[in-house]
């Protein structure tokens, strides 16, 4: 069964589509990463799986249910973007919390979490530094044992090590719960540790998605003397093409074997597939150009 | 969710009862002296339709000694709508703040959520209406004893109209800050439009709630019992034949029937358009029902909004 499953979904906010045509689907026990530019629609389409919004077109449903199913409440946890916690709240009664309104809190995992973390309990939450505060976030979404959790930008506002750090305990709960994640990021960096699938966002669409080892085995960085694309064109998806004077860089996505004396073929990282998919590579050629 | 509501809305909990206790600190001592004041100059036996010379000397006395005093606590009535304001902040700053993201997605429902949180501010507005009444009216009377309560002074701080304010002003606030989402502005718009109709209550509507009484009488003799302590809308003389006569402008208005009008034409007749003091009860009640319901009625379209719109 599919943790999260979109049929042509969309959100608008007076004209203005948010989401658009958006049709994925999320497998259980996997831990995918949402990826796009700030605006591409991963918050809204976060929003939309944990029932915060309600969608304007099309249909989603998590583990098989709508999310606005009361009985999905307990089963999906949620840590939003910039970690909103109550501020006024100690770490305690940030936990107090959890354990009031979720009926399935497990009080023991929250504190052992709190304490191999190195939390203050009696520190209000406003005082803390923003990589523990995270931390909170996080120890409230797990120890309410939800079989799917989404993290909205969680390692967003996190200096390289909490990010790290952040991602560590994530990645342990995960192999000690075994939870579906669905965390978006307009980071790159550091998720193909983290992951195992990929959906790309640009432009309110999705543009891409899959488990990454396919996705990285699927594309081919192509050199050769400079050229048209025009005959790869036809065989293979030219995600971006690269020109300088004598050679030409192409990105594909490769339908079956690429069998081509006239190119060079390389692999490619998963940063860089996605950096062409979100455009910024596009913008490239442009920039050394200027820079000639 | 309970202890998650009261633990969101405790220090507003706290800012009204502090409030109200600082409210009683000067209340309770200036009370028991007012309270003393009024047993040593005997005035118990001074409240009837005709008092005595020395009655009315005595009484004259005791309200010129207490009449700032008196003035100072008509400005209460400001108190329900600045509770009502402060009890609907909470819920305003937690979704100014998204705050609600962390709780709507734990394992409760938005109705729950709601009704909870809505439920203690309401409560809690109950409470503080009650108290402030309670403080209020023991305060004052010695005074109404003497001059009745039906005085727009007196009248919107006693009684169960206090409740509908703080209601009112709590729906009020409530509403225009989940439809605008920022709450010190909502907060303070909410509450001018609070005194806003306050004003337009005491001056337009209140005396349209019922219909008055019209009396007549002749100019040299008493006014009816019924016009004791009463709030007079209009009061002309006219001489015998009905046409009205000259008269001096503060004999035509002003909370009691004036006894010492100095154009009181002699042989003619008095007239009053009046609230007597028996219309009190009814109009609190209408008074209390448009405010309260309306303040519930705004609160529940509030908690309609969010359920429905709010992300």
């Amino acid at each position: 069964m599919s943790a999260i499953s979109t049929q042509g979904l969309g959100k608008r906010y007076g004209s203005k589509w948010a989401l658009r045509d958006c049709t994925i689907e999320v497998p259980e026990g996997s831990v995918t990463a949402l990826v796009g530019p700030n605006g591409a629609g991963k918050t809204t389409l976060l929003q939309l799986a944990v029932g915060l919004t309600r969608p304007s077109a099309g249909d989603v449903t998590v583990l098989g249910l709508s999310p606005r199913d009361p009985a999905l409440l307990a089963r999906v946890g949620f840590v939003g973007q910039e970690h909103p916690l109550h501020r006024g709240f100690t770490v305690a009664e940030t936990l107090k919390l959890g354990r009031k309104l979720n009926p399935g809190w497990d009080d023991a995992l929250a504190h052992e979490r709190v304490q191999r973390l190195d939390l203050p309990l009696d520190r209000t939450v406003g005082r803390l530094s923003g990589g523990q505060r995270a931390q909170v976030a996080l120890t409230v979404a797990v120890a309410k044992r939800p079989e799917l959790l989404l993290l909205d930008e969680p390692v967003a506002s996190l200096d390289p090590l909490a990010r790290r750090e952040f991602l560590n305990s994530l990645m342990e709960a995960v192999s000690e719960t075994g939870l579906t994640v669905i965390l978006s990021s307009h980071i790159v960096a550091e998720l193909e540790r983290v992951c195992d699938h990929l959906v790309i966002l640009a432009e309110a669409r999705a543009e891409l998605a899959g488990p990454i080892d396919e996705i990285v085995a699927g594309h081919r960085l192509l050199t050769g003397p400079r050229t048209e694309a025009t005959a790869v064109a036809r065989m293979h998806d030219v995600i971006r093409e690269r020109h300088t004077e004598r050679q030409t860089t192409l990105l594909v996505r490769a339908n079956g074997h690429v069998y081509d004396a006239d190119w060079e073929l390389h692999e490619v990282d998963l940063e860089e597939i996605v950096l062409a998919y979100l455009g910024y590579g596009a913008s490239r050629p442009l920039a050394e150009a200027v820079a000639r | 969710m309970i202890w998650v509501g009261w633990r969101q809305q405790r220090a507003e909990a706290a800012i009204v009862a502090a409030m109200l206790a600082g409210l009683a600190v000067v209340l309770l001592p200036t009370g028991l002296n007012v309270a003393s004041a009024f047993d040593a100059g005997h005035l118990a036996s001074c409240t009837g339709a005709r008092p005595s010379q020395s009655c009315q000397q005595a009484v004259d006395q005791f309200l010129v000694r207490f009449n700032g005093l008196g003035g100072l606590i008509a400005w209460l009535t400001l108190l329900p709508g600045l509770v009502g304001t402060v009890l609907a902040a909470p819920l305003l700053v937690s979704l100014e703040q998204g705050t609600q993201r962390l709780d709507w997605t734990q394992s409760i429902t938005r109705r729950r959520w709601l009704v909870t949180k809505l439920g203690l501010a309401a409560a809690a507005a109950v409470v503080a209406a009650g108290v402030l009444v309670l403080l209020v009216t023991w305060w004052r009377m010695p005074f109404v004893r003497l001059q009745g309560r039906m005085d727009n002074s007196v009248f919107d701080s006693e009684g169960t109209v206090v409740l509908g304010y703080t209601l009112f002003a709590l729906g009020l606030c409530t509403l225009v800050g989940v439809l605008w989402r920022r709450a010190v502005p909502a907060l303070m718009v909410g509450f001018a439009g609070y005194f806003a109709v306050r004003i337009l209550f005491d001056t337009v509507v209140r005396q349209h709630l019922l219909s008055p009484l019209q009396a007549t009488w002749r100019a040299d003799g008493p006014a009816p019992a019924s016009a004791q302590h009463a709030w007079v809308l209009r009061q002309f003389p006219s001489d015998r034949l009905g046409h009205l006569a000259p008269f001096d402008i503060s004999c035509a208005h002003g909370p009691a029937i004036a006894t010492n009008c100095p154009s009181k034409p002699v042989g003619g007749y008095m007239h009053a358009v009046y609230h007597p003091a028996s219309h009190f009860w009814p109009l609190q009640g209408i008074e209390t029902a448009i405010f309260g319901g309306v303040g519930l009625a705004m609160l529940a379209f509030a908690a309609w909004w969010v359920h429905e719109r709010v992300s």
